[in-house]
């Protein structure tokens, strides 16, 4: 094993244990209830998937129609099977398997 | 009326669109780390202990090019920040009697797409519960583990022949990402959502993709400060 690497991997994880668990672990959240801190809080899990989703999608974006379409229906897909089924699951999986079957169509 | 504590199984459940969408991206980092020639334990090593699949990705980076080891860990923990917010956040929805007893060991798997499922499903109404907790983070982290071992013993062009599957694949996050937008999206969300995503993707365009989810969340946070 490479031992720079495994260093590397420790400090990393370790940092991601402490991000992910130490706030959790103090309950950051009781010290805030009806402050700014907990506006903030409750702004930051849509405005983060908000994030998520932009940055997931920007890289396929293309002026390229033809390649833009999968994305587009890959989009509406999920857009209509969420207000179909409003499960998260079923909206996932249409939105992959419109995508994939259009990228196959025009291939 | 009481609502029943959802079990580890439903949270088992819940990770399945997680799963999908996470085994074909470990299983490419998996081809990469053999394509940058590390051993099938090395990648399953990085996965097992960073478990952050950008910041991983990067790190093969980091390592092929023989960047000083604190320098490169300092980068992997900058881009990881933003998961500071993500249990308060989570646990702000879940009110102030839900149970931590057990965080130290599910809360390691709060990752961005096990934060939204969660935070979704407790927007739809369900209750808090570690058990759950541990069903879904722990279907997610063995499917990474699991894609990351599989890619590294593949290696090379696995995917290659199949162009159509690869795309659909590759697709299940940002498909996801939309599916628990529309999830938790509310009138009072809109103004939150919409400048985060303003923001991300100027500072992407500008300053690239870690600085651009570091600012978009932080912009879209501050936002949620100005609402009454």
């Amino acid at each position: 094993m490479n031992q720079d690497l495994l260093i590397l991997a420790l400090l990393a994880g370790a940092a991601n244990w402490l991000f992910r668990a130490l706030p959790v672990l103090l309950r950051t959240d009781r010290l805030a209830m009806g402050g700014w801190l907990e506006r903030f809080l409750s702004a930051t899990g849509p405005a983060a998937i908000g994030t998520l989703f932009v940055a997931a999608i920007l890289p396929a974006l293309t002026p390229d129609l033809l390649r833009l379409a999968p994305t587009v229906l890959g989009a509406a897909a999920v857009l209509l099977a969420w207000l179909a089924t409003r499960s998260v699951v079923l909206a996932t999986l249409a939105g992959a398997v419109a995508h994939g079957g259009l990228v196959w169509l025009l291939a | 009326m009481t609502r029943t504590a959802p079990t580890f199984l439903a949270g088992l459940g819940a990770s399945l669109p997680i799963v999908m969408g996470y085994v074909p991206i470990a299983f490419s980092f998996g081809v990469a780390a053999s394509r940058a020639g590390f051993s099938t334990l090395e990648a399953f090593a990085l996965s097992l202990i960073i478990y952050a699949g950008a910041s991983q990705f990067l790190a093969l980076a980091l390592l092929a090019s023989g960047a000083p080891v604190l320098v490169s860990a300092f980068t992997l923990i900058a881009m990881n920040l933003r998961h500071v917010l993500y249990g308060p956040a989570l646990l702000r929805e879940a009110g102030p009697e839900a149970a931590t007893r057990h965080a130290w060991a599910w809360a390691f798997g709060l990752t961005d797409e096990v934060f939204g499922q969660a935070l979704g499903a407790l927007a739809r109404g369900q209750r808090f519960s570690e058990p759950y907790m541990f069903g879904l983070g722990l279907g997610a982290y063995a499917a990474w583990v699991g894609g990351t071992v599989a890619g590294a013993v593949a290696g090379g062009s696995a995917l290659e022949g199949w162009p159509a599957l690869s795309a659909g694949l590759g697709f299940m996050l940002p498909a996801l990402f939309l599916a628990l937008l529309l999830s938790i999206l509310s009138r009072r969300q809109v103004p939150v959502v919409t400048v985060a995503g303003g923001v991300t993707v100027v500072a992407t365009l500008t300053l690239g993709a870690t600085s651009g989810i570091l600012l978009g969340m932080l912009a879209g946070a501050l936002t949620g400060l100005l609402r009454r």
